[in-house]
């Protein structure tokens, strides 16, 4: 029971941050804790035997296929950032406002 | 108390910490040591649990590549004349709410799906983890590479666009 309300505490940390952060960077680090705490809870109810995934090996290549995904999404995330920086010389999602109706 | 209980315990605190310090800290780099030190504890507890690949993936992966990108980043997005700046956040009830609530939710809904028994580590290897994605798991696998592919492209065209 450890294991979830700390994977669960984890995530909800995240969540927090990705609510009430105003950089884009400081958001897009709090995803990463909400992604790796989910990996985290998969992996410790599998530990603790729960019956996880059809065949042996499922629960860590799906942990695996999540870094994979975050991976990816830490790659696309950041050259966005990055254009953005650029473009309007900010950060800052408050002032970030162009498109808004 | 067991060794086993104290490793748990310790990883336990180091994960929380280095949550609370990205999501809290003003300074960046503190938010960037907080957020290595939260992985590192993940890689942790993936090697604690028997998941020893999984744990050096996420050792290599996040904190060999995201982590190096992301502080990369903040190099570049964040250059000021006047130091470091301060990262703000705008704390309030709903947040707090949404947050609390949701680990409400979650904690007693998975109540009965955590078994009892005690902690047996994942049994599986390195060889169960190649058999999967080789055979059940083989359409995740290539779908990876092409989603990684495409990233690649799309990093490409993101960045490279403006540049003339």
């Amino acid at each position: 029971m450890s294991v979830v309300i700390i994977t669960v505490g984890l995530f909800c940390i995240g969540l927090y941050g990705v609510l009430t952060r105003r950089d884009l960077v400081a958001i897009l680090a709090s995803v990463e804790i909400m992604l790796g705490s989910a990996t985290l809870l998969l992996v410790g109810l599998a530990a603790a035997g729960a019956p996880l995934g059809a065949h042996e090996g499922a629960v860590e290549a799906t942990g695996v296929m999540v870094i994979v995904l975050a991976a990816a999404e830490a790659a696309v995330g950041l050259a966005l950032v990055i254009s953005v920086a650029r473009r309007f010389k900010t950060t800052r999602v408050d002032e970030l406002t162009e498109v808004k109706g | 108390m067991s060794l086993a209980s104290i490793v748990f315990a310790v990883l336990g605190v180091v994960a929380v910490a280095g949550g609370i310090t990205t999501v809290f800290a003003r300074d960046v780099t503190r938010m960037a040591i907080g957020l290595g030190a939260f992985l590192l504890a993940v890689a942790g507890f993936f090697v604690y649990w028997g998941a020893t690949f999984l744990g050096v993936v996420q050792l290599f992966v996040y904190i060999g590549g995201v982590l190096v990108l992301m502080i990369f980043a903040i190099m570049l997005v964040h250059r000021s004349p006047e130091g470091s700046p301060e990262l703000e956040s705008r704390h309030d009830v709903a947040a707090i709410a949404v947050a609390g609530g949701l680990f409400f939710l979650v904690v007693t809904s998975l109540r009965g799906a955590v078994p009892d028994s005690v902690d047996q580590g994942i049994s599986s290897g390195t060889a169960e983890l190649t058999d999967a994605f080789l055979g059940p798991m083989l359409t995740h696998f290539e779908m990876g590479g092409v989603l990684l592919l495409a990233v690649l492209v799309a990093v490409v065209v993101i960045l490279g666009g403006d540049e003339r």
